[in-house]
């Protein structure tokens, strides 16, 4: 009897001790998952207008592989939201209206091509503007060359 | 809107588009002589530059093509004048696409030859109308030209763009109805250009 005791204390004192030891460490391994939950597209022509009501295909890319995964329209801002595909973090968005159309990549784990859109300013490219002055002048000057060229033949 | 981009027309449209660029480009350089030169680079400045001005009008942004005014002051060469203009519009301002350059020039191109035409057989009427003089003429023709071309090129893409499976009356609308600030602003722009150079400089303006 008196064993039988013993026993019971024994196995109750390992349970405690057991109990105790383990708190503090869950026996459930912890998954973090981060999941962006909606993406936005936003459509503007050269010099900062918004496209509205533009029609937009979003392809998701998964090793390589496109498929289309959404289609939709522009709201009056230029703006398209939709939700990214769980493990798919490379998109191609195609926005198009009457004739005009660009295209995006998309990338989750690199910030989302924000950088690409902040480059492109909205005012007046005047660099380019000066670059096609001085293209136009190259381009008259060899045209006056070969005409003249040919009247002194 | 009228630069179309790459990737929405068939293969056979833009090549078509090419094959008539080329063969009214070849044209019209042959008709080329050099004092005309000076007066081409300096409309396709123009041209060039004309498609940056925008107009915010409802929903979308529009800018100005002058394809009218390139019509009335260069006649035939208004189509290179075009054609240099969109080539660089798309190299320096990403405007519309590389494969659709040929299209695009005809679509604009061809109106500017159109409203030349207009030009030259309006102020070479002889009748006597109520515009009796011949500067009065020019304003009112240079005017209509200006106009028609922007409408004709509009007309253009929305015929195109019915092969993309778009609605053509829904497009022509949209797009006429988005750009009629610029046909009235071109209108009255070539107009008044036009009139302004039959005063100071009438040589200036194409006749021939």
């Amino acid at each position: 009897m008196k064993a039988i005791r013993n026993l019971s204390v024994f196995a109750l004192v390992l349970i405690l001790c057991m109990t105790l030891v383990c708190l503090p460490a869950s026996a459930h391994r912890v998954v973090v998952v981060g999941q962006v939950h909606e993406m936005q597209v936003m459509a503007y022509y050269g010099g900062g207008a918004p496209m509205v009501d533009a029609n937009v295909e979003i392809y998701a890319i998964k090793n390589g592989q496109e498929e289309l995964y959404l289609t939709g329209k522009t709201d009056a801002e230029g703006l398209f939201y939709f939700e990214p595909k769980i493990g798919v973090s490379e998109y191609r968005a195609v926005v198009e209206a009457t004739g005009h159309k660009g295209e995006e990549f998309v990338n989750l784990t690199a910030g989302a091509g924000v950088a690409g859109a902040e480059q492109e300013g909205t005012g007046l490219p005047l660099m380019q503007l000066f670059a096609g002055f001085g293209y136009l002048l190259g381009i008259a000057g060899i045209a006056m060359l070969l005409k003249a060229r040919k009247m002194e033949k | 809107m009228v630069h179309i981009s790459d990737g929405i027309l068939a293969p056979w449209l833009l090549g078509s588009g090419w094959v008539i660029t080329v063969a009214i480009l070849a044209y019209a350089l042959s008709k080329m002589k050099i004092d005309d030169v000076p007066k081409l680079s300096v409309i396709t400045a123009a041209v060039f530059v004309a498609s940056l001005i925008h107009i915010q009008f409802g929903p979308t942004s529009v800018h100005f093509i002058l394809n009218g005014f390139a019509g009335v002051m260069l006649g035939v060469l208004a189509y290179p004048c075009i054609f240099i203009a969109l080539t660089m519009q798309f190299f320096l301002f990403q405007h519309g696409g590389l494969t659709t350059i040929g299209i695009n020039t005809v679509n604009i191109g061809v109106p500017a030859l159109v409203s030349y035409l207009i030009f030259r057989t309006g102020t070479g009427l002889s009748i006597r109308t109520k515009v009796g003089n011949t500067k009065h003429r020019m304003v009112l023709f240079g005017a209509i030209g200006g106009g028609l071309a922007v409408m004709l090129s509009l007309a253009f893409v929305a015929v195109e763009l019915i092969t993309t499976g778009e609605q053509f009356l829904e497009t022509a609308v949209l797009v006429v109805g988005t750009h009629i600030p610029i046909i009235a602003v071109e209108a009255i722009f070539t107009g008044v250009i036009v009139g302004f150079f039959a005063t100071v400089a009438p040589d200036l303006i194409h006749k021939r």
